[in-house]
């Protein structure tokens, strides 16, 4: 190449710049580990966008485990050491635990045994009105709905007349061994009286029925407390009088709110 | 030895001449690592890519889609200790035969159930939310103050099995402590899944979320910030 001083000044259009300045292109070699890299580059980022968007069957990996992973057990956490696989023992067969110490008829059983004077036999004896911890009030009545809506519903249906979803389901299904729920505002045709109402169902016998469930109920003592079975047992005497109240029912001052 | 080698044949290295893209090359590369680590780590590392999305099989092909879903159970219904202690208490069998003693009673997806229930041996649920074992979580407090489980857990109600959807990071739970009225709702509407501030309440959620934060006496930031608020 002869020297610049020799020419006239170039105009330095694009072409000559590559030319001159750009140098000629890579040899191949290094043009491919580019690509190579380039695409490699890729790959991290692909995959970070496939964790974010996608499930996985792999527990998350936690990055710094100081402590995290710490060797106790939690609440209902599996252990290898016992033979049926829970960390939590079950209480020794016979143990009273103190919430489930009941010494309170009323409260806790809703009946008590008495003594027929004539036959000298023990019989049950339900208690016909709410036990004294439980207040009948505003409180309780929302408590009892609460709870009702959450456990008995589902059967029962909102409204108590034996019509709740799952009935819906079985029925649709055709389950053989399905047995509908009570309706629980049904008048019993023989007595024109609520069969489940407060005379004939005295508060304490459906108490009982909500602990321990009756013929194909199952029971409802394990999950729910006993306060609240109360609460329910005066949510339902609410719905019974509610499904079958007429506009005498009604505050005369009240009327004009209903629609 | 090397300079030996250069006198002997008399000619000097002369690099090539694209060995002049070396400088540029190495400072672009150098601009894109800037930006390319940063972002390989700050995604790759983040609780949305490690800890989100696990969806682990359970042992029984049990569904909230159905259950909660459609069939519109309650979840307190089988998590029955949420509003009462920290741990939200997976079912036990019996909750599962209340129905399933009288529907698909012979269904081979129930077998484990039925089996479980005649042994007395637990079902072995996979754990799917798992927070590190020093962080304290209490849900008696979240669910009783109106933080509804759908902001924490997303729409279980439609998973057939259930994922975990929310990183469950400390910048996470701080989000949310430090302006808790971003998710308010009323007490008895945490279990609601498609709850919504306008139609339901009528008003938007900051207006509703400060009003219940005064109701509810939540502390102010300081004390939900406060590092022993959770680590205890
Ligand atoms: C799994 C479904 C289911 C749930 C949940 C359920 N029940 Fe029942 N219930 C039934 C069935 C089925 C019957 C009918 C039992 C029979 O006649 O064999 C029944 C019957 C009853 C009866 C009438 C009992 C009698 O002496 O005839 C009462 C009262 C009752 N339920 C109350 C409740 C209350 C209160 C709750 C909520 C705590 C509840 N049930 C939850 C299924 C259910
Ligand atoms: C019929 C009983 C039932 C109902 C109702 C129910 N769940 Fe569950 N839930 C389970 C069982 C059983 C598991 C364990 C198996 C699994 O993870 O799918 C579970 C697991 C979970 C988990 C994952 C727990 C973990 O391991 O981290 C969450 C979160 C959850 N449920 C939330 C809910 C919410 C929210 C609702 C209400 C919309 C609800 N559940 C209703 C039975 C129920
Ligand atoms: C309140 C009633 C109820 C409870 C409690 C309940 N289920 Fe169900 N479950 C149903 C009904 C109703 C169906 C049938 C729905 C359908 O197929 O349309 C069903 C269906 C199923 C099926 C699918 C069966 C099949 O063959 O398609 C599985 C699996 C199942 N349940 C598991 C469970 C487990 C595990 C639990 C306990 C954590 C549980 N269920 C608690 C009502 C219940
Ligand atoms: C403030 C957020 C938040 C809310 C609200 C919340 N959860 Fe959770 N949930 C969590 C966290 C975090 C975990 C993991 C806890 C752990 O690892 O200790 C969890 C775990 C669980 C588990 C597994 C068992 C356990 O306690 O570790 C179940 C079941 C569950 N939640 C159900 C529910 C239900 C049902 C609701 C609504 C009534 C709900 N959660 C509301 C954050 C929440
Ligand atoms: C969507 C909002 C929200 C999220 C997310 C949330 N919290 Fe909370 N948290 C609250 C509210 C509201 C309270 C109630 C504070 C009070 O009234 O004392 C609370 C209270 C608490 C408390 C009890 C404080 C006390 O009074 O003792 C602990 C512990 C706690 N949260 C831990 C956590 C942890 C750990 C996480 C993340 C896994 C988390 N929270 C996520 C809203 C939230
Ligand atoms: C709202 C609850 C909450 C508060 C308040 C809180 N943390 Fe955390 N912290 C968490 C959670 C959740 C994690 C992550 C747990 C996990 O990864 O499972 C965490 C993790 C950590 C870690 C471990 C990080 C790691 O990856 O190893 C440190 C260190 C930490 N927090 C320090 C603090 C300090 C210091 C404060 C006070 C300024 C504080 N935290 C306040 C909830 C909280």
């Amino acid at each position: 190449m002869s020297g610049y001083q020799d020419e006239k000044l170039p105009i330095p259009t694009p072409r000559r710049l590559k030319k001159e300045f750009l140098l000629p292109g890579l040899p191949s070699p290094a043009k491919r580990i580019l690509a190579i890299l380039a695409a490699l580059a890729l790959v991290p980022l692909v995959l970070i966008w496939h964790a974010r968007v996608s499930y996985t069957t792999e527990p998350r990996i936690q990055l710094m485990q100081d402590m995290g992973v710490q060797p106790r057990y939690g609440p209902q956490a599996p252990s290898p050491v016992y033979a049926d696989g829970r960390a939590m023992r079950l209480p020794v067969a016979g143990t009273v635990a103190r919430e489930t110490y009941a010494p309170d008829d009323h409260f806790d059983r809703g009946y008590r045994l008495v003594k027929d004077p004539k036959t000298g036999q023990w019989k049950v004896d339900f208690f016909t009105d709410l036990p004294p911890q439980v207040a009948m009030s505003h409180w309780t009545l929302n408590r009892g709905r609460t709870v009702f809506n959450i456990y008995c519903a589902v059967c029962h249906g909102l409204d108590a007349r034996g019509d709740g979803m799952i009935n819906q389901r079985a029925t649709e299904l055709q389950e053989p061994k399905w047995i509908p729920p009570a309706n629980l505002t049904q008048i019993d045709p023989q007595t024109g009286q609520l069969q489940f109402g407060p005379q004939e169902y005295p508060d304490g016998k459906l108490f009982n029925t909500i602990t321990h469930g009756i013929r194909n109920m199952p029971a409802y003592g394990p999950q729910i407390e006993t306060a609240d079975r109360w609460a329910v047992v005066a949510y339902v005497r609410a719905l019974q009088l509610a499904q079958h109240a007429t506009l005498d029912d009604v505050p005369s001052e009240q009327r004009g709110n209903l629609r | 030895m090397g300079r030996a080698a250069i006198s002997s044949t008399n000619s000097q290295f002369v690099f090539p001449r694209w060995a002049n893209y070396l400088l540029p090359g190495l400072l672009l590369a150098l601009a894109v690592a800037v930006i390319y680590v940063p972002v390989v780590v700050g995604y790759g590392l983040a609780p949305q890519a490690l800890a989100v999305g696990y969806r682990p099989i359970q042992p029984v092909p049990y569904s909230h889609a159905l259950h909660a879903g459609e069939l519109g159970i309650d979840c307190r219904y089988c998590h029955n200790t949420v509003d009462k202690a920290p741990f939200a208490a997976l079912p036990p069998t019996q909750t599962c035969m209340n129905c399933h003693s009288m529907i698909k009673t012979d269904s081979p997806k129930l077998a484990l159930v039925r089996q479980s229930y005649a042994t007395g041996m637990p079902i072995h649920w996979i754990r799917v939310h798992d927070l590190a074992g020093y962080v304290y979580f209490n849900h008696a407090i979240h669910v009783n103050k109106g933080i509804g489980c759908v902001t924490c857990h997303g729409r279980v109600d439609k998973m057939d099995v259930v994922a975990q959807v929310k990183p469950l990071s400390m910048g996470w739970c701080l989000d949310c402590h430090r302006a808790p009225e971003k998710y308010l709702r009323p007490r008895d509407q945490v279990t609601n899944m498609t709850w919504d501030p306008v139609a339901d309440a009528g008003k938007d959620q900051l207006t509703l979320g400060l009003e219940l934060k005064r109701k509810y006496n939540i502390p102010d930031a300081t004390f939900m910030t406060s590092c022993s608020t959770c680590h205890r």
